[in-house]
């Protein structure tokens, strides 16, 4: 199950009526707005479109509220959800024979858009169609460093920024303010989470809650399963300490290349951050080496430990349990180089192998599904939803009013820490590169291995950079 | 009057197989999206095979697992049958209970079996804190995941063997047994010189379809650990399937997947030798 299935099943996000959508209600100033309802919305009337999806919450709110997009153009759209993995396997398939038969694709960057970049279409054509309706308020209005990391694939704009999941510092607001004064007292610096909060107070802390409470059994929980989450989970240290995979690292997670040049975590920094790493894993939960992010968002929730490092969209979940306004939520804390919060956003692509007119129609969908005021629909519905991805959304009132703890839109909560993590200094770009599947393996296998199985970390990281570069060579192996 | 039906075998099983063996010689991929790309490798993908690392540290865990999942199946099926066979009042009872579990999908016996031993809330692993047996995280530590993953695969699957067993054990004249407890003999030396012989053919048929299994089972161990940790329940199904769709190296996966059946045909010839040896097999 991914982190947004269980977000769905737990029933998380606003109980309450999703937004009212009205086809023809004029749109923004000089464009095709999504709610203009114009003739050229109506071009393919009586077309069905087919959406395959990542069982996220903002595809679960989309797929409740499809009825004025239906109005809006008369397509209707099938939208098949599933496991990521799933995903693109079924993508890759599609695209392998040509079929065509997904128009509108969650194209995760990494997994997806980068492996397969070639199966897309670049949406500039669309944009530069004057018979097709623009993006409202134009590329402009997302988030830069989000639309370059989902958007884009080289030169090439493949997607639109659909949802936004980043990793921040997720602590328990209540025990910190209740141990606060012993807490100072005891380590000698201020532990609420700021700007100049260290990986190093990190532990420090994590290790003052282990030793000195009895409200959580462990100070900190992390998600260090063999898995991906164990990469995400790594990777924010290793940024935070100056490594990274390659040479230019985020700017190859930022655009996207074929060629990333030869791995980096054999530096002086990766090993670094693997030895912290290392560290935090051998005090946190001992659950942690068996938890992904959804294990750890039902622990943290579950009152296991007083923080973790965690994507932003668990707060849905845990804002409307027994833990509502008791959680804080800060940018991670930084290294000797940055505070690097990790981003997992992702865009929805055109599938270049559908016939012209589906592409269009797919087209007219993601205009649709991207627009402020389906993100606005998102954030407010009842059945999941995510973090907007466009920078207007958060200038709204309605949203501006609901950023406080008590608010009956749980998704934003977390806006003050996120927004500060999309900045550039401060977001976290995992490659994206074809090979990045391969190579995201070899990184969580070698990280588990130095976890539970004494592999130092120096051998971890020289025998990842070794296999890495074999990857990027195209080279297959077993890992 | 059979070259219809063997037509369409051969189109549904040759066919595949030529295809796939033409796959493993070649550096096929789908990677890029613009269709399955290929060029002429030869035996390049078999030498990488054998000089990779991965794939022997998976066929390693792939004979520990077999031997572990299977001996045990095997022991504790035919106890489980001896039981049942045994049992006067309520055997289709007690029958059905004991099947219940080979009737589960493998896959949700993996997130079941993760969700009883999840350090937060699994009712496993709380009991086994509780009683002071074990406090650690089960699937968090190498051998303790990899004894979980072959706990649940037994949990399954012995019902299976017990299952074939008891099929023996009902075929057995009651006479003999009869006579020689009449003799004297003891239970356990009618279980050992009449009952054992009389089912061995049944336990290696038993031992077979369950070898079968084994050698490529994937669903519990991608649902309960992924194969860690540390690759410690990353048996080479696991590994293959890695290859082909998450890293979309169709050719090596192939050719990965051709030494797995290789090596089964092996073993079902092994077993059905012994069973041609008892004569059970003309």
């Amino acid at each position: 199950m991914t982190r947004r299935g269980f977000l769905r099943i737990t029933g998380a996000g606003l109980a309450g009526a999703s937004l009212p959508w009205l086809a023809g209600c004029g749109g923004g100033s000089g464009s095709s707005g999504a709610s203009a309802g114009g003739r050229e919305w109506k071009r393919f009337s009586g077309m069905t479109i087919n959406f395959i999806s990542e069982n996220t919450a903002p595809t679960s709110a989309i797929a409740a509220n499809l009825t004025p997009f239906k109005k809006l153009t008369g397509i209707s759209v099938t939208i098949q959800q599933l496991e990521l993995t799933s995903l693109a396997q079924r993508v890759a398939l599609d695209f392998g024979s040509h079929s065509g038969e997904y128009q509108v694709i969650y194209a995760d960057p990494y997994q997806v858009m980068a492996p397969l970049h070639d199966g897309f279409t670049d949406l500039k054509e669309f944009m530069e169609d004057s018979s097709l309706p623009s993006v409202p308020k134009g590329t402009g209005d997302f988030i830069p460093t989000q639309l370059d990391a989902a958007g884009h694939f080289g030169d090439r704009l493949l997607a639109l920024p659909y949802d936004a999941p980043t990793m921040i510092w997720c602590y328990r607001k209540d025990l910190f303010e209740k141990y606060h004064n012993r807490m100072q007292e005891d380590l000698g610096f201020d532990p609420i989470p700021s700007d100049s909060s260290t990986w190093e107070q990190y532990y420090r802390i994590a290790k003052w809650f282990n030793d000195n409470q009895d409200d959580v059994p462990y100070g900190a929980g992390h998600q260090a399963k063999q898995h991906d989450a164990l990469m995400c989970d790594f990777s924010n240290v290793l940024w935070a300490y100056g490594g990274d995979y390659f040479e230019k690292g985020q700017k190859v997670g930022k655009l996207g290349t074929t060629d990333p040049g030869p791995s980096t975590l054999d530096s002086p920094e990766a090993i670094e951050a693997a030895k912290l790493y290392k560290k935090l894993i051998e005090i946190a939960h001992p659950g942690s080496t068996s938890w992904d992010w959804n294990d750890l968002g039902e622990a943290f929730g579950a009152e296991e430990c007083a923080m973790c490092p965690e994507w932003h969209e668990f707060a849905a979940a845990w804002e409307v349990g027994s833990l509502k306004g008791n959680i804080g939520y800060a940018r991670l804390p930084k290294g000797p180089a940055r505070s690097a919060n990790h981003y997992g956003g992702t865009g929805i692509a055109v599938n270049r192998y559908a016939s012209e007119d589906q592409q269009k129609a797919a087209w007219l969908f993601v205009v649709w599904a991207t627009s402020p005021e389906a993100q606005l629909m998102d954030l407010k519905s009842s059945v999941g939803g995510g973090t907007p991805t466009r920078t207007s959304v958060y200038q709204m009132p309605e949203v501006k009013h609901n950023k406080n703890p008590l608010t009956n839109m749980p998704n934003i909560v977390t806006a003050p820490a996120v927004l500060e993590a999309w900045e550039p200094q401060n977001i976290g770009l995992r490659p994206k590169i074809p090979s990045w599947n391969q190579c995201d393996t070899i990184i969580y296998s070698q990280v588990s291995q130095m976890l539970t199985a004494g592999k130092n970390p120096e051998d971890a990281m020289r025998d990842a950079k070794i296999e890495i570069d074999q990857a990027v060579k195209g080279v297959p192996s077993a890992i | 009057m059979m070259l219809p039906a063997l037509v369409i075998l051969a189109a549904i099983s040759i066919l595949p197989l030529f295809y796939i063996i033409w796959m493993s010689l070649n550096n096929l991929t789908l990677l890029g999206g613009t269709g399955i790309s290929s060029h002429w490798t030869g035996l390049g993908n078999w030498g990488l095979m054998f000089t990779d690392p991965g794939v022997w540290a998976g066929w390693l865990a792939m004979v520990i697992y077999f031997i572990a999942t299977v001996g045990l199946e095997i022991i504790l099926g035919l106890v489980a049958a001896l039981v049942i066979h045994e049992v006067v009042w309520g055997k289709n009872l007690a029958l059905s209970l004991i099947l219940i579990p080979m009737f589960i999908a493998p896959v949700i016996v993996g997130l079941l079996g993760r969700f009883l031993v999840n350090p937060t809330y699994g009712l496993y692993a709380w009991v086994l804190r509780e009683s002071g047996i074990y406090g650690g995280n089960i699937l968090g530590g190498s051998v303790s995941a990899f004894v979980a993953v072959v706990l649940m695969d037994v949990w399954e699957w012995t019902p299976l063997v017990a299952l074939i067993t008891l099929a023996g054990l009902v075929s057995i004249q009651p006479q003999i047994l009869e006579a020689a407890k009449v003799d004297g003999a003891s239970y356990l030396e009618r279980l050992r010189h009449i009952v054992l012989p009389s089912i061995a053919g049944i336990i290696i048929v038993a031992l077979l379809i369950r070898s079968m299994d084994a050698l490529r089972y994937f669903d519990i161990i991608w649902q309960a650990t992924n194969g860690g940790p540390a690759n410690a329940t990353k048996i080479i199904p696991l590994r293959l399937y890695e290859s082909a769709f998450r890293f979309f190296h169709l050719g090596y996966a192939a050719t990965i997947g051709l030494l797995m059946l290789a090596v089964s045909i092996l073993v079902a010839n092994l077993f059905t030798g012994i069973l041609r040896q008892r004569g059970l097999l003309r």
